[in-house]
């Protein structure tokens, strides 16, 4: 006798998101590690040596002031990179066929991805966020945005992962957002510097970056408000429509069938 | 009751290149069938759009008499498949794979338990409960794949190619498996590149090339209205005279030392056995060996289709 789903295909939703988490939890070496590893390498070498050069940027430890960039440079590429491999690892294995003649929607199965590739990102996030305060004891000033923030923001890039996965046919494809777009907007949005410091036209055109707000945003959850160059504002309206359009172009590429069914 | 499946005019075009041009098929519940046709025919792409996999674009298709597309939850939980091409995963083990699918189907954990230790235990993949697909013979991979295809346990299992790449041993394995199906009531619909597997296991079979269906009905019907029959028979006495006689037969002399061999093209062979005897004997040939041959449902796919099912 078979089951037959009316409305939403809650088991099939959650049997989709635990997938993808486990996935990416069975490979923690590769997936969680690595994050906090390399970020505090950087908290160590950069932080503590250059801190003798700069002493502080908005009246913070150089040491510290870096942490809220790093937390965002982890969730930023974890997120992405997990449901953008995930989901051509499915397509090239033929694993994706296995779930399209389910009853899952395509908006059931897109927001799945999402929430797997967010995960990632923000388990990330909290992780590289501890480290960073175990390492320098930096405070946690506003808990809640702080939460807000690695959520909206892995939220959104795990659904940029959701856009290249769809479309990508090698994993070149998904590098290659990674190494020409993704890390120069994340090193050039403040992670290591205030934008204060750099000559007017590149403060200017640091302005124009949307991942400038998200570390902002977060460094002033963490740190308070002197230490950030943007208002928590404009911080929570860069990540808020980030979140909205990258969701929405994802799920409306997946709900099309865009190189998933044919 | 509604069909199965009824597939009506449906049409599909990749690139500007036809896959399919107005295919119609029903197939009743309960009811074998087999589709057959060469490579590129069309038959994966009909499949393909019946469990969603490709995009409808022209004409209709239901299952047990609900839209494709309107009712997708409905239908495609009636419906098991089985894809030509192996799956594979790099995380989790085949016990794991086979309860995320349940799961994708709506089926909980708890629920899923029983049906899938019975496939595992059905399969012989009990004591490979434990191992990536990676780590699994081909043989083994086609079991689980069949086994994955029923752990929603569908009133309709659509197999593509289910038997391609395995042993003798297996496929017999799999034949006796599918008709343990077809006796509990399931619709089985089947694509085979072996044209006796549909011989064997189909109720009713399909021949579809360049996207189009060419001919429907039992194989013993195809064989009977398209095949071609013989009847050979070992004669002496045999005088040229005799092609004058017979002239309302069809049929080429093949001489030998001991006489001959006269071969008769036959639309129904038994019919036309005592017919041929009594007008060898009565124009004085002495018959020694009468042998009758029938046409297999492989010479009715050539005939129609011009080519072997394997180009």
């Amino acid at each position: 006798m078979t089951t037959v789903i009316q409305h939403i295909n809650w088991v099939g939703f959650r049997t989709l998101v635990a997938r993808e988490i486990t996935r990416f939890l069975s490979v923690y070496r590769q997936t969680v590690f690595p994050g906090v590893i390399s970020s505090s390498l950087y908290i160590i070498i950069f932080g503590f040596t250059l801190q003798r050069r700069i002493s502080s940027i908005n009246d913070v430890p150089y040491s510290i002031y870096i942490i809220p960039g790093l937390v965002m440079m982890n969730v930023i590429t974890n997120a992405y990179n997990n449901t953008a491999s995930s989901l051509l690892q499915m397509k090239l294995l033929g694993q994706m066929q296995d779930m399209l003649i389910t009853p899952l929607s395509n908006l059931e199965l897109a927001i799945s991805f999402i929430i797997g590739g967010a995960a990632r990102g923000f388990i990330n996030g909290v992780m590289v966020l501890l480290v960073g305060m175990f390492l320098t004891g930096m405070p946690l000033e506003h808990p809640f945005y702080v939460l807000l923030f690695l959520l909206m923001v892995s939220w959104s890039f795990s659904s940029v992962g959701l856009i290249i996965g769809i479309m990508a046919e090698s994993w070149d494809n998904i590098a290659t957002m990674v190494n020409f777009f993704i890390t120069p907007l994340i090193f050039l949005g403040g992670v290591f510097y205030s934008i204060n410091m750099l000559p007017e036209f590149w403060r200017t055109l640091s302005m124009a970056n949307p991942i400038y707000y998200v570390i902002n945003g977060l460094r002033y959850s963490v740190l308070g408000g002197g230490a950030a160059d943007s208002s928590i504002g404009l911080s929570l309206f860069a990540a808020g429509v980030m979140t909205i359009l990258f969701t929405v172009a994802g799920t409306y590429l997946f709900h099309r069938g865009y190189r998933i069914r044919q | 009751m509604p069909a199965a499946i009824e597939v009506r005019n449906l049409t599909k075009t990749y690139e500007d290149v036809p896959a399919l041009r107005g295919i119609d098929l029903t197939i009743q519940p309960g009811e074998f069938y087999g589709l057959l046709g060469p490579n590129g025919a069309g038959k994966t792409t009909t499949i393909g759009i019946i469990t969603g996999l490709v995009k409808l674009q022209g004409g209709t298709v239901s299952v047990f008499g609900k839209d494709i597309v309107r009712d997708y939850r409905f239908t495609r939980s009636q419906i098991g498949v089985s894809p030509q091409d192996f799956t594979s995963d790099w995380f989790f083990t085949i016990e794991k794979l086979l309860y995320f699918q349940a799961g994708y189907y709506g089926i909980t954990q708890k629920e899923a338990a029983p049906t899938i230790e019975r496939l595992l235990e059905q399969f012989g993949l009990t004591a490979k409960r434990d191992s990536k697909i990676r780590q699994l013979s081909g043989g083994m991979k086609r079991r689980f794949q069949i086994a994955k295809s029923l752990v929603n346990d569908p009133d309709i299992l659509i197999l593509d190619e289910p038997t391609a790449g395995v042993d003798v041993e297996l496929r017999r394995m799999l034949w006796n498996y599918l008709r343990g199906l077809h006796r509990e009531g399931k619709t089985i619909l089947l694509t085979t590149h072996y044209i006796e597997e549909a011989e064997q296991l189909c109720e009713k079979v399909s021949i579809i090339d360049e996207g189009k269906i060419i001919t429907e009905g039992t194989p013993n019907e195809l064989i009977r209205s398209l095949g071609k029959g013989g009847v050979e028979v070992h004669v002496s006495g045999w005088e040229e005279a005799m092609e004058k006689r017979l002239t309302n037969l069809t049929f080429a002399y093949e001489p030998s030392e001991d006489g001959g061999r006269v071969i008769f093209t036959v639309d129904n062979p038994e019919k036309e056995l005592t017919k041929i005897v009594d007008s060898l004997s009565s124009n004085g040939c002495t018959i020694h060996e009468v042998r009758v041959t029938k046409s297999s449902l492989e010479d009715v796919f050539i005939e129609l289709t011009g080519k072997a099912i394997n180009e």
